[in-house]
C-alpha cells in the first residue's frame, strides 16, 4: 500500500482487515501516532481513551484471526478506530459537550448511537472538541480551546462538530461521529474538506446525545468519502425505544443503494435564492463545476424556486434559543455537572434569549411565529420535491475564516449557515461533499433531499466522486 | 434605524429565570439580544394568518413506551456517581423553604 494505514477510508480498512493485511492494532497504532505528531497543532481531541482503544484493538484482532471474515457479518466496523464528539454520552468516559459545566462527568450510560457502534465492533480514539453544547459555527466557543483547521492552522475547522471533521481531514481517524442541528455536521465537513451526512430527523437516534435543539438534532457520520458515511449509516440508523422521535421507516441497505443509484434522467434543482446571497467568487466557480458535472453523468439540472434562506435564519435562531433554554435548565449542578456560574458566554445568551422568546407577552410574537413559518419551509421543500428529485446548492457562502470572525455579530453562526438552515428546519436529510479548493482552502457543496431520501443523497454524492478526486485531497500537514 | 426592543431590566429579569449571572454583562446582552431580535423582525414579511405551527416535523404522534420495550434503569449508586452531595442514596439540594 502507498500510504499510511490511518490514511485508508473505512471501507479499504475493513477489506484490508478481512483479507489480513493489516491488524486493527495497527491501524489504531497509526492513528495515535498522527494525533501524538499533529494534535498539539489541530486540538481536535478533548479526551483520547489510549488504552481501551487498544485493548478493544486487540480483541477485535483476535476475534478476526479466530473466525475471519464471518467476524464482519454481525460486527460490521469490528477493528475500525473512529472518533466521536464530546457531546454523545459515553460510559465511563468523560463528555462534556465542550462545556466547563460538565467537567469531570462520567456518564453512567451510552448513547444509542455510540451503543451502536461499539456493538458493531468499533474502536473509540477519544472525544472531539465542539463549540460548548454545540453553540455555533467555528468549535471557537468551546470551553477548553480553539480547533484549527487542518489546511489551516489559522483558519477555524467549522462548527460546532469542528474537531470530529478537522480529525477525519487529518487522518487521525478512519471515521467520525459529529451531530447537526443546523449545519453542524456538513458544515465543518465542507470546510475541512470531507464528507459529512446529516441524516434525516428521526432517523437516528438521539438517546444520549445531550440536546440542543431537540426538534432538529440529527447524529451523522463524517468520512473520507460517500461509501464509508452510507456504510455507517446502515449500523446507526434505526428506530430505537429509548428515543421516541425516532421514525419506523424502515432502514436500507444503504452501501448497496448507493452503488446502485441511478442518476440518468433525474432532476436536480439548482435554488435561485441559494445563489442571490453573497457568496464568495470561488464558491461559484466551484459550483458551475458540479453543476457540469452532474449534467455529464445524465442529470438535468433545473433553475428553480425556494424560500429566501434568510427566513430560516430568523426560524432557526428563535426556535434554537427558545429550545436550548429548555434543555439547559436541567443543570443545576446537584444530579451531575458543575453549578450555573460554569456556563459559557454564548450559552448564556441563547438560555436568554429562548426564555425571552418563550415568555408570556412574547411568545406569540416569537415562538409561534416561527413556528409557522417553520411550516412554510416545510411546505415549501414538499412543493420543490414534487418538480425535482434532489437539490444541490454551496454548503457555506465562503471558504474557512481566521479565528475571531464569530465576533461579527450575534448570530454568526446562524448567517454562516445560512444555507443549511432551511434543509435542518424542515428536517430533510443531506449530504455534504467536497467540490476542490478556493484560496488554497476546501470548498463545500451540498445535496438535500426529501424525507428519508438518504440512499439518494448518497447516491448523488457517490457518483460525483467516482469521476471527481476532489475527496481524495488532502491538507499538508506540518 | 435599530430599534430597541429590549431593555436592561427585561435583560436582568430573563437572566433571574434562567438562574444566571450576568453581572457586569448585562448592556452587552441588551445590545445582542437587540440586534437579533431587529433581525428576526423579517418573519413579519410572511404571511402566516393560515398557517398552523410544526412542533414536529415527521408527524409521528402519541408515541408511547410499550410494555415490551427494554427500560434502562439506572441503580441508586451508578445515579448519584456524578452528584456533589448525597446521603442515604439521596441528592442533597439547596434548601427551598426556610424553617
Amino acid at each position: 500500500m502507498a500510504y499510511k494505514l490511518n490514511e485508508m477510508t473505512l471501507l479499504e480498512s475493513i477489506n484490508g482487515l478481512k483479507k489480513g493485511s493489516i491488524t486493527s492494532v495497527g491501524l489504531t497504532k497509526a492513528c495515535f501516532d498522527q494525533i501524538d505528531k499533529y494534535d498539539s497543532k489541530i486540538k481536535a481531541f478533548l479526551t483520547l481513551t489510549k488504552d481501551s482503544a487498544l485493548v478493544q484493538a486487540s480483541d477485535a484482532d483476535e476475534e478476526i484471526k479466530k473466525h475471519g471474515e464471518k467476524s464482519f457479518e454481525n460486527k460490521p466496523l469490528l477493528g475500525i478506530p473512529y472518533a466521536c464528539k464530546d457531546n454523545f454520552n459515553t460510559y465511563g468516559i468523560q463528555t462534556t459537550a465542550g462545556s466547563k459545566i460538565l467537567e469531570g462527568y462520567i456518564p453512567p450510560y451510552e448513547s444509542t448511537v455510540t451503543s451502536r457502534i461499539k456493538s458493531a465492533g468499533a474502536v473509540l480514539l477519544g472525544k472531539t472538541n465542539m463549540d460548548a453544547f454545540a453553540h455555533g459555527s467555528s468549535t471557537e466557543t468551546s470551553d477548553y480551546m480553539k480547533t484549527t483547521n487542518p489546511w489551516n492552522y489559522n483558519k477555524v475547522p467549522g462548527g460546532s462538530s469542528g474537531g470530529s471533521a478537522a480529525a477525519v481531514a487529518s487522518d487521525m481517524c478512519i471515521f467520525s461521529i459529529g451531530s447537526e442541528t443546523a449545519g453542524s455536521v456538513r458544515g465543518p465537513a465542507a470546510w475541512c474538506g470531507v464528507t459529512g451526512l446529516k441524516p434525516t430527523y428521526g432517523r437516528v437516534s438521539r438517546y444520549g446525545l445531550i440536546a440542543m435543539a431537540s426538534s432538529t438534532d440529527s447524529p451523522g457520520p463524517i468520512t473520507k468519502n460517500t461509501e464509508d458515511a452510507a456504510y455507517i449509516l446502515s449500523v446507526i440508523a434505526g428506530s430505537d425505544p429509548f428515543d421516541a422521535t425516532t421514525s419506523h421507516t424502515p432502514i436500507e441497505n444503504y452501501l448497496k443503494k448507493t452503488y446502485s443509484y441511478n442518476l440518468k434522467g433525474k432532476k436536480i434543482g439548482r435554488p435561485k435564492s441559494y445563489f442571490n446571497i453573497e457568496l464568495e467568487p470561488e464558491i461559484r466557480v466551484a459550483m458551475e463545476n458540479v453543476f457540469k458535472v452532474y449534467e455529464e453523468l445524465g442529470a438535468q439540472v433545473i433553475d428553480m424556486d425556494l424560500l429566501d434562506p434568510k427566513y430560516s435564519i430568523a426560524v432557526y435562531t428563535i426556535l434554537q434559543r427558545s429550545e436550548v433554554s429548555s434543555n439547559l435548565a436541567r443543570f443545576d449542578g446537584i444530579r451531575y455537572g458543575n453549578e450555573r456560574t460554569a456556563f459559557g458566554f454564548e450559552a448564556k445568551k441563547r438560555m436568554m434569549l429562548g426564555a425571552y422568546t418563550l415568555s408570556a407577552g412574547y411568545y406569540d410574537q416569537y415562538y409561534a411565529k416561527a413556528q409557522r413559518v417553520r411550516t412554510l419551509i416545510v411546505e415549501d421543500f414538499k412543493k420543490a420535491f414534487e418538480s425535482v428529485d434532489l437539490i444541490i446548492g454551496p454548503t457555506m457562502p465562503c471558504v474557512a475564516l481566521d479565528f475571531g470572525a464569530n465576533e461579527s455579530s450575534s448570530m454568526f453562526g446562524e448567517l454562516m449557515d445560512v444555507l443549511l438552515g432551511p434543509s435542518s428546519i424542515a428536517g430533510l436529510t443531506s449530504i455534504s461533499v467536497p467540490a476542490g479548493t478556493g484560496n488554497e482552502l476546501p470548498v463545500g457543496f451540498q445535496i438535500l433531499g426529501p424525507m428519508f431520501a438518504e440512499s439518494a443523497v448518497l447516491g448523488a454524492a457517490h457518483k460525483f466522486q467516482g469521476v471527481t478526486n476532489f475527496h481524495k485531497e488532502k491538507p499538508n500537514l506540518i | 434605524m435599530e430599534k430597541k426592543l429590549i431593555d436592561i431590566e427585561q435583560v436582568k429579569k430573563v437572566a433571574k429565570l434562567t438562574g444566571l449571572d450576568i453581572s457586569g454583562q448585562e448592556e452587552r446582552f441588551v445590545e445582542l439580544f437587540n440586534e437579533t431580535l431587529n433581525y428576526v423582525e423579517i418573519l413579519g414579511e410572511l404571511n402566516t394568518e393560515e398557517v398552523g405551527a410544526t412542533y414536529h416535523v415527521t408527524g409521528l404522534n402519541n408515541v408511547f413506551q410499550k410494555k415490551e420495550d427494554p427500560a434502562n434503569t439506572l441503580s441508586a449508586e451508578e445515579t448519584l456517581k456524578n452528584a456533589k452531595d448525597s446521603i442515604n442514596n439521596l441528592f442533597i439540594t439547596k434548601a427551598v423553604f426556610e424553617r
